[in-house]
């Protein structure tokens, strides 16, 4: 039996719950970032594995790719300078405490 | 042994199963190092896991055809993004010790989530068929900068211009408005 589109996409899905498990269940903002990641790195293999595995004539997918890496970077790169602001001001980077919008 | 690898169909069958066995290995590696930063006590060993997952994942995009994309994926991600991190955990530290990755009050619900979707997910794949085919390109690299420069040239300046916003946004956040 030869690897296809549903191998990736299965691979893809356990990815992206995991992250999302982390993403949800963590109290430490900078580990939320993580489970972040892992669903963005989750999301790009299925881009890349219908690239491969579908009938389609060019690189779409692929670029499209690309352009989610950026975002994904720039993403993280705010998340990071975000978590230093909260810990210089509050001094603390528990997701729970943050909570001085609660009505 | 030589000899099946290079005739007829005992050589496709032996190639199939090692490319088989290749994303057997690779969804192992990739599953198993990000179950690794969701479970580990040590936020820093959290990191590098995360590091070694996307390894992992560039590795698989190689396997998929996805060459420049995976060169990528090392560069930035087990690059970039992990020192970013490594750089975020150092800088957000409070007492000595190993700094600590501890659950909330939500796990249950996360998990209970997350479970739903993949079950979800893998009836999706089960049930549905997707026609067969595949596009392999002999030279990502000229491809995609030939797709990127001429057809899509709007969504690349944009990225640019999204990267340059993040970058000032990123100083000015890190920097506080304090100090001038």
């Amino acid at each position: 039996m030869s690897i296809g589109l549903g191998h990736c996409l299965l691979l893809a899905a356990m990815l992206f719950s995991i992250g999302l498990y982390g993403a949800l269940a963590k109290r430490n903002i900078i580990a939320v970032l993580m489970g972040i990641e892992l669903m963005l790195n989750a999301v790009n293999i299925n881009f890349v594995a219908f690239n491969r595995f579908t009938p389609v004539s060019d690189l779409t997918g692929q670029l499209m790719t690309v352009f989610a890496i950026t975002v994904g970077v720039a993403e993280v790169a705010i998340g990071v300078a975000l978590a230093y602001r909260i810990y210089n001001d509050r001094l603390t980077i528990n997701v729970d405490e943050l909570d001085n919008m609660k009505g | 042994m030589m000899h099946w690898l290079r005739h007829g169909t005992g050589g496709v069958m032996m190639n199939e199963m090692i490319s088989t066995l290749v994303f057997y290995v690779l969804a192992m590696v990739i599953l198993g190092t990000a179950l690794g930063v969701v479970m580990s006590r040590n936020l820093v060993h959290s990191a590098l896991l995360m590091t070694a997952c996307f390894i992992g994942v560039g590795m698989l995009f190689f396997y998929l055809d996805a060459d420049f994309l995976g060169a990528m994926e090392f560069m930035l991600y087990s690059g970039g993004v992990a020192i970013l991190v490594v750089m975020g955990v150092m800088l957000t530290k409070r007492h000595d010790g190993p700094p600590g990755n501890p659950f909330n009050n939500n796990t249950l619900l996360a998990l209970g989530g997350a479970g739903l979707f993949v079950i979800i997910m893998i009836g999706v794949v089960i049930s549905t068929t997707t026609p067969a085919g595949g596009y392999v390109s002999p030279d990502t690299v000229n491809e995609l900068a030939d797709m990127m420069l001429n057809k899509y040239i709007l969504p690349f300046e944009i990225a640019a211009t999204l990267l340059l916003a993040a970058l000032v946004g990123a100083i000015i956040l890190a920097k506080g408005d304090g100090e001038a």
